[in-house]
């Protein structure tokens, strides 16, 4: 059987075509269509027919064949909301004010977070890339031993290409007093990444991928322009690194992209390094983990398939090379091919960040949301006078909506424009890589679209669904808005409070050991293929040659440096709080040069084995209320007597208070690893030549890294004091969003209530009272407010424990601090509109009523 | 259900109705109901309100077009005539009409 109207498939794509065609003739179309209903109704006239009835309404139900109708009602709903905001000016300047804070804010995080985690390297098949590393039950590092990645590229089948980079330490050029950052890279590195030079050319696998190739360096734009003038002559020129010859080929582009974001001055292929280091043995070293591995996954090979194959690899290494592999190691795989490998730590730092802005939009919408239920009072005539000459409360809550998105759509706009300003104050603030843009890409359009639409449901719904449903529930709508503003201020001022305390403490407190005057000196001993006899012998002079340089007072030994580049620790849990272990092993005067005090016992005596010293806090909480001397630690046969216990250091994690300290003697198989640390009475950057010297004499081919570890300590504080100053003005600016919103509610409500108060005044009540009459709504949302921020932040704070610096995150003062900032702004807010009313003239008030 | 025809409804005829009366050539809006009211013998009248919007769907789906033309009285009005899918239309609508009334007929005669 068939249906009396079939409309062959096929059709669809032109009626489509025809709608579009109407959709961009309409007003022609339109016009035909009233002549021809002009010319029926005359023809009908004549014929003595006059009821043709409304043309308007014939005309528009005939036009509604095409589909358009929405369209038409739409852009008349935005007419009117155009018209509506213009004639209240005040109103929308402050609305798209707050907005764009509001979604600014949120899309300014939104792009940092895309630029670091989500946006692909402009690079040939960027999500191809993988960065590959080591990882255990017990151990992770990001870094693998040369053989083994020359392993794993051999044999892997799932990866097209490794490529490996090795971070050495500044090398010299010819004699600058200056030191220059330098990595070595296998020689595909740049024509993986398709990089062009900006002049001569790049490291290249035909030409530099032997370690008899001539010595090649390429230099890094910014270092061309600093050191060598702009000079396009330098390629050719032979330069020394390291008192080593090698012939300048090229100059990195401007917007060189690197993968992890690594920029140093000079670039080398890795397999010179050798000739670069002298006697190093990285290249052939198995058991030291040095270069970073990076690798393009196979056409058709997920990052899983990959894993497994490596897997298997590993199986094999662990055959040939017992000492290689960890238990239970495994490769892991993460995606590669963007600015920043994000590790799961750095995903909570972003959520918490992501949570900040979102407060601050809730902080916005609250405000915002005063304000347009202060208006739907105001507006309360109009609508009556709508729905009396027939609107339905559908098409009111419709022209509602259609207002709060022409609202959210300008105050998006504006955030985005203030998001697009702050990266590019960002970018240029920092020295991010340069091919970053401060445009926003699809993403973030997305996202800030996505923004817009929540906040247009939160603005619009809200006040229209109270116009339409005509119920009286403002006060309790006003008392919730204010409630969440006080939460969400008071959140974000406990927290920027917290963060300042930490950075105060970081400045002025005594980090428990004296960094002022510290030096470390790293002469990389376990690179040069030094045997611990060796390295016991040169460690032993350069001692004893620091001890003659005048100034110094101590040197010791220890294989963690303060504000070391290698970061060992472990997590346990002692008595249901998660501590950090950082294990050390250590020379007898380590504790002496480093300034930190011996609380009980002594330190270790020359060659001693099996015994530890520990940190204060370990110490209170592994054996509460018992002497820690004499216990023992370590599992198995071979337990270490506790001989002293050392003052709470935390030489390599500064701002975790959870972090506890353990202390080995340095065994003479530890020396290749160890450090070198002095103190000196003078200028401790007034030591490098000296050391310098010293190590020339010993093993040129040594060459240490010299660093102050008052330098250190000062950047390691500089990222918390940024980090503060962020959230301050964040929480700044929520406050003072939330007084203004606050202001103009009590100003709304006094406004309201001005004849009762002229009244209540005229029959005598003390001001005082009327006042306090007029505000006592208010007072609970204050109070609600104020406990669920302070609750909110007592759990969102131990996320912060490890970069607070050992100010607990429930510190007293902050809270308090916090807490009385939001009182006084909150109580001006609402005593100076209510102030103002009680000073205005009483009887004018009752005679204009 | 979905077997039965739909029942036969003015709504429903019409563009049969106006495909039929444009089959033999180009006609205005006026002239188009004139013709149905006459061919019916003065049964049917075609509602203003429902001859427009049929005739603008008829646009849309591409079955009529519509021409600048002088009218009788000396007027400038559009005329509408068929396309060529409009003619398939109009013949594959016509075919299923005379199934669907002999499908009734038949019924009605043995019932």
């Amino acid at each position: 059987m068939t249906k009396w109207h079939v409309i062959p498939g096929g059709q669809y794509m032109g009626s489509f075509l025809r709608r579009i065609h109407y959709l961009l003739h309409w007003r022609r179309i339109s016009a035909e269509l009233e002549n021809d209903m002009e010319f029926h109704r005359e023809m009908a006239a004549r014929a003595g027919r006059n009821n043709f009835g409304n043309m308007l309404h014939l005309r528009e139900q005939a036009n509604e064949a095409w589909g358009w109708t929405w369209l038409d009602r739409l852009a008349q709903d935005l007419r009117y909301a155009v018209r509506i905001l213009q004639r209240a000016p005040g109103f929308t300047l402050m609305a798209v004010l707050v907005l764009a804070i509001g979604i600014g804010v949120n899309a300014a995080a939104f792009s940092l977070f895309d630029m670091v985690a989500l946006k692909p390297l402009p690079v040939p098949e960027a999500d191809r890339i993988v960065r590959l590393e080591r990882s255990s039950p017990g151990n992770y590092t990001s870094e693998m031993a040369y053989p083994s990645f020359l392993f794993y590229g051999e044999h892997a089948r799932t990866l097209s290409t490794t490529m490996a980079v090795l971070g050495v330490p500044p090398m010299q050029i010819d004699d600058d007093l200056e030191p220059s950052t330098a990595s070595f890279v296998t020689a595909n590195y740049f024509t993986e990444l398709g990089t062009r030079a900006a002049f001569g050319r790049m490291l290249d696998p035909n030409k530099d991928d032997t370690p008899n190739a001539p010595p090649v360096v390429v230099l890094s734009f910014g270092l061309w322009q600093r050191r060598f003038g702009s000079d396009p002559n330098v390629i050719g020129q032979v330069i020394r690194l390291n008192k080593k010859p090698a012939t300048v080929v090229g100059v990195a582009p401007f917007a060189l992209v690197t993968l992890g974001g690594q920029y140093p001055d000079v670039w080398m292929p890795i397999v010179q390094q050798p000739y670069f280091v002298e006697h190093s043995s990285i290249l052939k070293d198995w058991d030291n983990s040095t270069v970073h591995m990076w690798a393009r996954l196979a056409p058709g090979m997920s990052a899983k398939t990959a894993e497994e194959e490596l897997r298997a690899l590993t199986g094999e290494i662990r055959r040939q090379h017992p000492t290689a592999v960890w238990d239970g190691e495994y490769i892991q795989s993460s995606a590669g091919g963007h600015m920043q490998v994000m590790q799961p730590r750095m995903y909570q730092v972003a959520a918490m960040v992501g949570a900040l802005t979102l407060l601050i939009l809730i902080v916005c919408c609250a405000n915002l949301g005063g304000l347009m239920l202060a208006r739907a009072v105001t507006r309360q005539h109009e609508f009556e006078i709508r729905v009396a000459i027939g609107a339905g409360r559908g098409r009111i809550l419709r022209q509602l909506c259609t207002e709060s998105i022409l609202l959210a759509a300008l105050g998006a706009s504006a955030g985005l424009a203030l998001a697009c300003a702050v990266i590019r104050v960002v970018l240029a603030k920092t020295d991010a890589p340069k091919w970053l843009s401060a445009w926003p890409d699809g993403r973030v359009l997305l996202f800030t679209a996505g923004m817009t639409f929540v906040t247009t449901l939160l603005l619009g719904l809200l006040p229209g669904l109270q116009v339409v449903r005509q119920r009286q529930h403002k006060m309790l709508a006003r008392q919730m808005l204010v409630g969440a503003q006080v939460a969400a201020s008071s959140l974000l001022l406990i927290i920027a409070a917290l963060l300042l305390r930490a950075t105060e403490h970081a400045l002025f407190t005594d980090p428990g050991f004296g960094y002022e005057q510290l030096v470390s000196i790293d002469p990389q001993l376990s690179h040069h293929a030094y045997t611990a006899a060796a390295a016991r012998a040169y460690l032993d002079q350069m001692q004893s040659g620091l001890r003659g340089v005048p100034g110094v007072t101590s040197v010791s030994l220890v294989k963690m440096p303060p504000l070391g580049h290698v970061v060992s620790n472990s997590g346990v849990v002692i008595d249901g709080r998660p501590v950090t272990l950082y294990p050390n092993w250590v020379a007898p005067g380590f504790f002496a040069t480093m300034g930190i005090p011996l609380r009980m016992g002594r330190t270790f005596y020359a060659g001693e084995k099996h015994a530890v010293i520990v940190s204060e806090s370990f110490a209170q909480q592994q054996w509460p209320a018992k002497n820690p001397l004499g216990q023992f630690l370590g599992e198995g046969a071979t337990k270490d007597i506790v001989v002293g216990v050392a003052g709470d250091a935390h030489i390599n994690a500064l701002s975790d208070d959870d972090a506890a300290e353990q202390y080995w003697p340095a065994q003479t198989e530890d020396m290749p690893d160890m450090v070198v640390i002095a103190r000196s009475g003078g200028e401790p950057g007034s030591l490098a030549p000296a050391v310098k010297a010293i190590s020339e004499e010993l093993d040129p081919s040594a060459l240490p890294e010299i660093r102050q570890i008052k330098v250190l300590y000062r950047q390691n504080v500089t990222q918390i004091e940024l980090l503060a100053t962020i959230v301050s003005c964040i929480g700044l600016v929520a406050v003072s969003l939330a007084a203004v919103g606050i202001i103009g509610l009590v100003a709304f409500v006094v406004t309201q209530r001005t004849k009762e108060i002229a009244i209540r005044i005229a029959l005598g009540a003390r001001p005082g009272a009327v006042l306090v009459a007029v505000l006592r709504q208010f007072r609970w949302p204050v109070i609600v407010g104020l406990a669920a921020g302070v609750g909110f932040a007592v759990l969102a704070s131990k996320l912060l424990r490890a970069v607070l610096y050992g100010v607990s995150n429930l510190d007293p003062a902050s809270y308090a601090a916090a807490i009385a900032t939001l009182a006084v702004v909150v109580a001006f807010a609402m005593i100076l509109p209510a102030a103002r009313t009680l000073r205005m003239d009483l009887a004018r008030i009752l005679h204009y009523e | 259900m979905s077997n039965l025809p739909e029942p036969v409804s003015p709504a429903g005829a019409l563009p049969l109705l106006i495909l039929r009366v444009l089959q033999s050539g180009s006609l205005h809006g006026y002239a188009i109901a004139q013709r149905i009211h006459l061919l019916s013998s003065e049964v049917l009248a075609v509602e203003e309100g429902l001859l427009y919007p049929t005739l603008q769907k008829m646009l849309l789906k591409g079955w009529a077009e519509a021409e600048w033309g002088i009218s009788e009285t000396n007027r400038k009005v559009r005329f509408y005539h068929l396309t060529p899918k409009g003619h398939a239309q109009l013949a594959s609508e016509l075919s299923s009409f005379d199934r669907v009334t002999q499908a009734i007929q038949d019924v009605l005669r043995t019932a």
